[in-house]
Parts: C-alpha cells; structure tokens; sequence
C-alpha cells in the first residue's frame, strides 16, 4: 500500500505542479494549453544544466528562466498579436518538444536520454517508504494551499479572477486584465519549472525526448476536472496518477494477461471521463474553444 | 478581395516572423540556421525528385487537412486528427487482413472504406460527448491521440504483429504488393485520383451545400442558429464524422501506399501538420491545395535531414510549432511596450 | 496646484473629442459640472452619453481634451487616475463578476488598505457597515448573479461608492427599473447629494431628468447642444427638441405621440380599438422548467391576435426571456398549451415553428439575431436554409445573394456589398438585417424583444413603423420593452410579468400608476 501511494505522489507532483499553472492561468481568462511544452522545456534544461554544471541550483534557475521566457512568449502572442490561445497553446507546446529534442541532440549527438548524477534532495530515512519522493512531493501540499489563499482570500486573487470572467469590470476598476494575465503566465511558468524539474530530477533523474507524455495535457484536463479551483485541480491530478498507478500495479500483478499498451491507455482514459463528467456535473456547455476570428481574414 | 489580400500578406508575414523565431532557436541550438533552412530547401523543392516526393507527402495531408476544415469551420477545435488517422489506417490494415487473398479490386475499395469508417468512429466519441454533454473537445481529442497511438503499438505487437521483425519499433505483416496503390514515393495515379475526388467533394460540401452556409454560421454564432431553430447537434457531430472519415481515409492512402504496412508511431506529426495546414489557409478548402504543398515539402525535408544533411528532424517540428505559435494572430505587433501615455502636465 | 476646495467644478472637460474608427463618438465637447448637484445628461442614443461617461471615468481616451476633476487636470484614458481623484462610474449593463459574492465585489475595486488575506467573516465585516451606511439590504453572501436587478444595481452603487467618490457617474440607471426602483433610486441619490457627492446621471427619459436632475446637460450627434443649464429654467418642449433636433427623414412617420415617447416625455397611447380576430399566438396555462436564462414561467396564459400589437412591460428578469424561448421552442415546457397560427406547438421543434410562420426578434442583436463574422447574405439566408430542410441540398450562392441583396435594399439596410460582415453595419442598419430577414411574407406571428435598444431616433421610429405595418398586414406582433413610453405609445394591449407570471393586463388608456404597481407587485 504504502509503495502504492509513493507511486500515486511521485507520478502525481508534476502533474499538480502544471495543474497549478493552468489554475493560474484559467483564473485569469486564458485556457492553457502550452504547459506540457513548458513542463518537457523545464525538465530538459533542469537535467541538462544540472548535469552540465554540476549544480542543481544552476539548473533549476536554467528551469524556471526558461519556462518564464516561454510564458511570456506565449503572452505575447496571446494578447499583443491577439492570436487564439488554444492553437498558440498548442504551438508553444510543439516548439517545447521539438526544442528539447532537438537540444538532446544538439549537445548529446543522437542520444534520445540524457543522465543526470544530482537529483532533487530527497525526503530521506525519516519518511520511510517515502524516503525516495523528493522534497518538492512535500512542498506540493503548501503550494496548492498558498495557491488557493492567492486566489480565494486576497485582493489580488479576486482581481485576477475578474480578468477572466468579467474583463470590463476589471478594468473600470483600474485592473489591467492584460498585465494581471501577464502574472498569472508568468507565475505558471516558475510552476512549470518546478513540474518539469520534479518529473525529470525526481525519482528518474534522467531526461527522454517526449518523456511528459501528454501529462502536460492532463494537468490542464484536471483544471477542467477541478473546475479552476486549485485544491479541485490538485485532486483530479492526484485521481489521473491514482489510475496511472494502477496500471502499472495491474501489469505487475497480472503480467501479459493484459496487454500492457493498453493499461497504458488508462490515464488518458481516465481524463477523458474526468472532464466529461465535470461537464455533466456542471451542466456542460463551457468550451476552450469558440473561434469565429480563424477565419477573420 | 483587398481583405482577402490582406489576409495572405499576414499569414505570409508571420510565417515569416515564425521562421526568424526558428532561426534563433537553431543557432541558440548551435546550429547555423542558414545551412539548416538551405538543407531543408533542398530537401523539399530543389530538385524533381524532391517536389514529387514532397507531393508525395502533400497528398495525404490536403485530405486530412480538408476535412479538418469542415470540423473547424462548424466550429469545434477536433484536433484528433492524428488519432483518427492511425486509427484509419488500423482499420484499413485489418480490413487486408480478413479478406487477403480475395481479389484486388475488392479488397482495394474496403480497405479504403473500412480506413474511413475507422476514422469516422473515432471522432463521434468525441463528437458524441461535446454535444450531448459539453465534454471539452480539445482535451478528449488530445486523449484520443494518445490512446490511438497505443492502439497502434498494442495492433502492431500483438494481432498484426510480424514475426519477422525485429528492432525496437514493431510493425505489421507488409501488405501484398497486389493490394498496394503506390510505391513508397506515394504519387500514384490511384491516389491523385482519390486525393481529388476527396477535395471536390468537400470543396462542395463546403461552399456549395446548406450544411456549408449553416455550419460556418453555427461555427461562428451557435446562438443565433440555434434561435432560428437549426440543429446544432446535428451540424456539429457531422463536422467531427466528416473530418474523422476523412483523416482516415489519409491513413489509409498511405497504408497501402507509401507504408505498405502499420508501424508502430509512424507519421507523428501528420495530425498536427494537417490542423496546421487547414489554419494557414484560413479554413479555406482551395487554399488548403495551396499551402498542403508547402508543409509536404516541410515534412518531405524531416526525412532528407538527417540521412542527406546530418541535421536533427526536430528541426521541422519546430518550424511548424513556431508557425502554429503565430499564425492565428489578428494584429500586427504595434505598441508592444511602446504605447505613448498621455500624462498630466 | 489649484485647492480642490476652491475649483468651481467637479468636473469639467474642454475639447473633448472621441473617435472609434470612422464615427466621431464626441467632437470638442466642453462642459463643467458644478459640485454637490445632481446633473443629467442627455441625448438619443448614439448620441454620446456612454462615451462621455467613459471619458470621465478613464476608460476611453479621448483623441484630444483635457479633463480636470475637482480643479486638477488628470491623465487621461486612465481609471486609476480618475478613481483617485474620485470619480467612480456606475455601467448601463452592470460590470460586476456574476460568481462574485457582495463581499467580494465590494474587495475587489478597493483601495483601501485591509488585512491580506482575509477570511470570509473578516471580509463581511469590513464591508457590512458600508452597505449599511447606504441602506443597502443585499445580504454579503450572497452572489451577484443570484440578486436581483435592483440590488444588483444597489450593489454597483455601493461598489463605487468603496473609495471616497466625490463625483458618481451613473449611465441610464433607470433603464432597468420599475417606477418605484426609479423612485427609490432617485431618494438615494437625493441622499448622496446631500452629503456632498456630485452625481452625474445619464438619461434619456425627459420626465425624469425634471423630476430629479438640478442641472440638464444635452448632447446630439457628439456634439454639445446645451451645457448644464439650471433645470427650472427649461421646459419639456424646449428639451425634446434639443435632443432630437432636426428630425432625419425616418422620423417623418412620427406623430405627436411617437415624438413624445421618443424623448420620454409623455404617455401617448394607441386607440383602443378591440380586436376580435382569431388568436394567431396563443398560451395557456404555461409553465416551464428553471431557464438557465431567467426565472421559470408560471402558469402563463396569453393570446395575441391577428393585427395586434401585445406589448409586455416588466422589470427586466422577470420572465420575459423565458417567455420568448418558450414561444420559440427553446424552453422546456412542463404544462400548458402553446397553439400557433391555430395548430397545436407546445410540442413542436424550433423549426416547425418558423415553418408555421413564427418570427423572433430577439433580444440580444449581436449574439442572438446576427453572427456578426459571417457575411450579410448567409446572415439573411439562414432561415430559407433551414426551412427547405435538407443540408445536403446544393445551393447556388449567387442566386441567394441576389435576394438577399433586393431584400435588403427594399428595407432600406444602407451597405455596399452583401459579402461584407454583419458586423461592419451599425445598430440601426444591424436591426434592420433582422426584420429584413424576419418580417417577410409568410410571417404570422412577430416577437419582438427590445427591438429598438440602442438605437437612435431614426432607426428606431423605422422599427416602429415595421411593426406597425406587420400589424397591418395582419400579423400578430408581441413586444417585449422595457421601455413604457414605447409600450404605451404602440401596444394595442400591454401585459405585466412579474416572476415568471402574468401580473395584469392593460388596455388604454394606461395608466402608468397602474402598470408601475403591478410591475412591483403592489397591486396585487
């Protein structure tokens, strides 16, 4: 049970980290789908930087510069060249991933992983079967609960929730909803960082081309599933890697008697039937996407 | 028509702006991003060669591209087009299976049907729960890919595997040469011919049709179709049918083309060209013909880099990430931090 | 520096001039308000009020113009510079966030220093005497959406009342409420007055502006045709004429009555003559399930008759819109009967209904009558479209764009070419696309909701003629307004809603004593 449940929070902070980001951003008006490029940017350039210098606060500091730069490309984009934030989304995801490939490349020739000797610091003896898990495993808890009094119980949260719903009101109160979207990118990105750094220096301390497998997806899939409020998102997270888990347990205990590809299926599953049952929930009917302006030329 | 003028000026403009982008990122890569864009130049248009094989690759991806169009322009972000490409190509592979040994011409045209009705029924589940239940489509047709590309592995390592085969990627029995409709360059007389008749059809469906006029209205404004009493279920789930047949119908042109057999995680940005392909165009069906050209040229050089120049694939992804980032930006980059503030004296 | 003290106005602004795109919204208006008054501002519509407000709130930059509150000059374009020399502007259609708890929406547009983070309790504490200092009943839990109109707008009141406003800006505050809202409205604003705010009202109704306001300010067309004249010095004639000045050729229509309701001047009403033709549109004992849009109906029973105009009055949120989607198929109807046209529809598709000759206007111009991105001809030709049935059907685009193109001209739309986008039209041309499309031969039953908001004196005496002509033509027409003096002036009958039911039926002379009551439900 207790190797159960190392598994569900090792596979689970990552995704809780970038959920936390989506938080971010859905508060603040815009539907993120960038955080699985920004989550594999700072996985790579956390184990490339780490195992390049040597030092692991050089690399998270690479890690988090990076995923920020992203986000505030990604503003940019969004509210400067007013483009649609699902397909730019998608795009900064896809620059994400070819980026980091071709990183590997660029420095390691053809190499699809690379290695790193320094992890994260971990929990140590103390926390037992735990003792693996990294420090940023017990971090995850205070930062979903700072997240929600940032949001829920300060000015600020309120504000950055009227950017996204009622962008006028914002503004005929002095609010910027550009600039306040601008934070909110930007805070995700340092979230993003942390996601990518935890997936990649947590317990693997390796980095493979593609290795978030969609999971940047199923963070934002869990902001849905949590309907935007961080302690929600940070549960449908921690429910994804729950099913991810057992999967994996499935095919331990059960062998070949299933075919392993398709437990693997089950995570993605899973947020499928995550997200279609927050629509029922809520009556259904909020989209991403409602994009008339494609075609505006 | 100066609007529509304009239109292409800013595509082609930022385009332009994602190529600097890319450049940047090659030579922060420790790439000269002058060699990089002269390779893949090469790789697509230099010689005769290059420009069939780059229709090769366009062919394929107009008929993704195209249906992709019918779903966007109803308004719903279906970007399961590569999912619902493998999972075309897995029907059609299936579809060889049962009847190999009946006659070409029969198994030819099932193969076809049965790759496009694959398709098709991977998109009405997603169709299917964001009209009778709101299910975000963005998310479950990501889910989809995901899914479909394990159902690959899972078809092509277990029922279809190839006991021959051996390495890391696993791949199905290939498929009779008698059963083929190209050989691995994928221009055939056979596949233009599909290719075309594809395009017309949904260049029809699209500009001369009701469901055209209603669909795009609905895609733009569901409120106010919906107050004139349209079905919005009914245009919205034939958007996503329409695309997935049609995406497919892609997988399996080039399974008994140029595949000539299932291989586990082939083509996997053709789905994501494809949507790619249809925005640039601006959801247009003839435009679509036009830029296909350009991004099977693109995708054309992913195979000549690194065999011919040595240069890393990834080098496309990112230009059609970069592309992607840009291309549905609606002003130009006035005021980026230069706004002039009127302030009191 | 000047010493706020001794500015002689709260406001001012000299040369103010606005422009979106090609339409000058203000040109070099000029205007000071003197402090602790209540100052109306008026005009038609479009003829620059909001952008005025917005001026002086610093939402909208003016393209040249200085604005100097309580005698300093403050950057322009800019909210936080207007709302910290303290003028604070309440919206037309209210801009709080709906999920928004009162509390919550007293927080946000705060500046002042409080314990961060707060709880819920500690929140409501903070704000509950400031609601109470206003006679604010709205409880703090509760959320924006969930209230009412009128503590919705109590709200916004207090909302800008959170910084130290010296100068409150309210944009058409009445537009929304019944008489005795309007009334109460005006008794707390006479409270503010009194404390020493300047308040600042944009109307557009004259009996109003002559109950409450100390100063009349006009403008028409952008252009400042008086500036703060002293209320008892001006009569309702003199005023009327100012705001609509030289009447534009759609006008010429008008009669006395319409010219009066124009400007909110008087109670002109309709000969009542009765009508005994057959019901066209027929309700009865219609109830519905909650709308996600509005109250549910309750035992709802209406009748509109060939060559009528049924108009029904209501504090907005009452039903109205429930009541034409269930007219339009779009409610879910749990009892009653609706008959169209004298065929059973309580069952019938949305569509059925169109093909029985049922014809909406809707509320919402630009999201529920037109898709502003498409073109005007596949705007014009959805419901031909719809009607023949078949999506496969091939279509010969240049044929409909013919038509669309004869249509349009015979209403009078002004545009260049049928392929240019819905949105491109103003209001007025917009409204017109719809009754182009709405109104044609084979229409029998008319619902026409808010058909002539926000638009000007021209368009809005040609949507009247419409629907006096569809009338004419023995339609039965069903007029959903918020605005009396329009219901008076054209309704041959007018219902009240109140929650969800019929709360009186009217035939002229009316009395809006009698309406305003049961609007409110106190005559009942």
């Amino acid at each position: 049970m207790n190797d159960l449940i190392a598994l569900i929070l090792g596979s689970g902070t990552p995704l809780v980290y970038a959920a936390m980001a989506g938080v971010l951003a859905q508060r603040a008006g815009i539907w993120h789908l960038g955080l699985e490029g920004l989550m594999i940017a700072g996985a790579c350039a956390a184990v490339l930087v780490t195992s390049a210098a040597g030092s692991l606060l050089a690399g998270l500091g690479v890690a988090i510069a990076v995923c920020v730069l992203g986000s505030a490309l990604l503003w940019v984009v969004i509210e400067k060249l007013k483009a649609n934030p699902i397909i730019a989304g998608l795009g900064l995801t896809g620059l994400g991933l070819g980026g980091t490939d071709l990183a590997v490349q660029a420095v390691f020739d053809s190499e699809a992983t690379v290695r790193s000797e320094i992890g994260l610091p971990r929990l140590g003896a103390a926390f037992g079967p735990y003792a693996h898990l990294s420090v940023l495993v017990l971090a995850m808890p205070v930062v979903v609960f700072a997240l929600w009094v940032l949001l829920r119980r300060t000015r600020f949260g309120l504000q950055l929730a009227a950017c996204g719903e009622h962008p006028f009101a914002a503004r005929s109160v002095g609010v910027s909803p550009p600039r306040m979207r601008l934070v909110a990118l930007l805070l995700g990105g340092v979230l993003c960082a942390l996601a990518g750094a935890e997936l990649a220096l947590g317990s693997l301390q390796l980095f493979s081309v593609g290795m978030t497998a969609g999971r940047g997806f199923m963070a934002f899939a869990a902001v849905i599933f949590g309907a935007g409020h961080p302690v929600g998102a940070a549960f449908a997270a921690l429910f994804f890697s729950v099913v991810e888990a057992l999967g994996i347990k499935a095919q331990l205990l059960l062998g070949n008697a299933l075919p392993p590809d398709l437990l693997l299926a089950l995570p993605y599953a899973a947020t499928v039937a995550g997200v279609w049952l927050s629509g029922r929930l809520r009556g259904g009917g909020q989209s991403s996407g409602a994009f008339a302006e494609l075609r505006d030329y | 028509m100066s609007g529509s003028l304009f239109a292409v000026a800013r595509a082609l403009a930022f385009v332009l702006l994602a190529l600097v982008l890319c450049g940047a990122i090659f030579e922060l890569a420790g790439y000269s991003s002058l060699s990089m864009f002269q390779n893949i130049a090469e790789g697509a248009f230099a010689s005769p060669e290059a420009l069939l094989n780059s229709l090769g690759w366009a062919l394929p991806l107009f008929v993704i591209a195209a249906g992709v169009v019918v779903s966007f322009r109803c308004g719903y972000f279906n970007v399961g087009a590569q999912g619902q490409f493998y999972i075309g190509a897995i029907g059609s592979a299936f579809a060889v299976e049962w009847l190999n040994g009946a006659p070409a011409f029969i198994v030819i045209p099932a193969a076809i049907l049965a790759g496009m009705a694959a398709g098709l029924l991977w998109a009405a589940w997603p169709g299917l729960l964001r009209i009778r239940s709101g299910t975000d489509e963005v998310i479950t047709t990501l889910m989809a890919n995901f899914i479909a590309g394990l159902v690959l592995i899972y078809v092509t390592s277990g029922p279809l595997k190839d006991p021959s085969g051996t390495g890391q990627v696993t791949a199905s029995r290939p498929i009779a040469a008698l059963y083929r409709i190209s050989d691995s360059g994928g221009v055939s007389p056979a596949i233009i011919g599909l290719v075309v008749v594809s395009g017309v059809l949904i260049w029809v469906l699209v500009n001369r049709t009701a469901f055209g006029v209603l669909s795009s209205l609905a895609g733009r404004n569901p409120v106010m179709v919906g107050w004139q009493g349209g079905r919005l279920a009914r245009l919205g789930l034939a958007g996503f049918l329409v695309s997935g047949a049609f995406a497919g119908l892609a997988g399996a042109i080039e399974l008994l083309g140029p595949q000539g057999r299932l291989v586990s995680g082939f083509l996997p940005a053709e789905g994501f060209t494809a949507i790619l392909i249809a925005l640039v165009a601006g959801l247009s069906v003839t435009g679509v013909a036009v830029v296909s050209l350009f991004f099977g040229g693109l995708a054309a050089a992913s195979l000549y880099l690194p065999v011919i120049a040595g240069l890393p694939a990834a080098a496309i992804d990112i230009i059609n990430a970069a592309i992607a980032l840009f291309i549905t930006a609606r002003a130009w980059p006035r005021g980026l931090g230069l706004r002039r503030v009127r302030r009191a004296p | 520096m000047q010493r706020a003290e001794a500015a002689e106005y709260a406001l001012e602004c000299q040369g103010v001039t606005v422009s979106f795109g090609a339409v000058m919204a203000l040109r070099e208006v000029s205007v000071g308000f003197p402090p602790g008054r209540i100052h109306a501002v008026v005009g038609q519509n479009g003829a620059g009020k909001t952008t005025f407000a917005r001026v002086a709130a610093g939402l909208v930059r003016p393209a040249a113009g200085t604005l100097r509150i309580a005698g300093r000059e403050v950057t322009t374009g800019a909210v936080n510079a207007a709302r910290g020399a303290g003028v604070e502007l309440v919206h037309q259609s209210f801009a709080l966030p709906p999920s928004f708890t009162v509390a919550e929406a007293m927080e946000f547009g705060s500046t002042r220093h409080g314990r961060a983070p707060f709880t819920r309790a500690g929140l409501e504490a903070r704000w509950r005497g400031h609601l109470d200092s206003l006679g604010v009943t709205a409880r703090l839990r509760e959320r924006v959406r969930d209230l009412p109109v009128e503590s919705q707008q109590a709200v916004e009141i207090a909302r800008a009342l959170v910084t130290d406003a010296r100068v409150l800006i309210l944009d058409e505050p009445t537009a929304v409420l019944a008489p005795a809202g309007i009334a109460t409205l005006f008794r707390r604003l006479a409270g503010l007055r009194a404390s020493g705010v300047t308040v600042i009202l944009i109307l557009h109704k004259i009996r109003e502006v002559l109950e409450i306001a100390d100063t009349v300010t006009v403008l028409r067309g952008g252009r400042l045709i008086e500036g703060t004249v002293a209320a008892r010095d001006i009569d309702a004639q003199h005023l009327a004429a100012a705001i609509i000045g030289s009447a534009p050729p759609e006008a010429a229509t008008l009669s006395e009555d319409d010219r009066a309701a124009l400007v909110g001047a008087g109670a002109g009403h309709a000969a009542g003559a009765t009508i005994a033709a057959p019901a066209v549109l027929a309700l009865a004992d219609v109830s519905t399930r909650p709308d996600p849009e509005g109250p549910a109906l309750d035992n709802v029973s209406l009748a509109v008759r060939a060559g009528e105009i049924v108009g029904v009055a209501g504090v907005e949120g009452n039903g109205q819109r429930t009541l034409v989607r269930a007219c339009a198929g779009l409610a879910d109807v749990q009892q009653g009967t609706i008959t169209l046209a004298g065929r059973a529809a309580t069952q019938a598709a949305p569509l059925a209904r169109r093909a029985a000759g049922l014809r909406i206007i809707p509320f919402e111009r630009n999201s529920e009558g037109l898709s502003l991105s498409s073109t005007l001809w596949e705007n014009w030709a959805v419901r031909p479209l719809l009607l023949a049935g078949r999506l496969l059907a091939l279509i010969d685009p240049a044929r409909l764009r013919a038509q669309c193109d004869a249509s349009l001209r015979h209403w009078d739309v002004r545009f260049t070419t049928t392929e240019q986008t819905a949105g491109s039209l103003s209001g007025g041309n917009a409204q017109k696309v719809i009754l182009a499309r709405e109104i044609d031969a084979s229409a029998k039953v008319v619902i026409a909701a808010q058909p002539t908001r926000g638009l000007d004196v021209g368009a809005t005496a040609f949507v009247w003629r419409a629907l006096r002509e569809a009338r004419g033509r023995g339609c039965g027409v069903l007029l959903i307004s918020s605005d009396l003096d329009e219901l008076f002036d054209i309704s041959d009958r007018i219902v009240v809603m109140l929650s969800g039911r019929i709360a009186g039926e009217f035939a002229p002379p009316y009395s809006l004593d009698a309406i305003g009551r049961a609007m409110t439900g106190v005559a009942r």
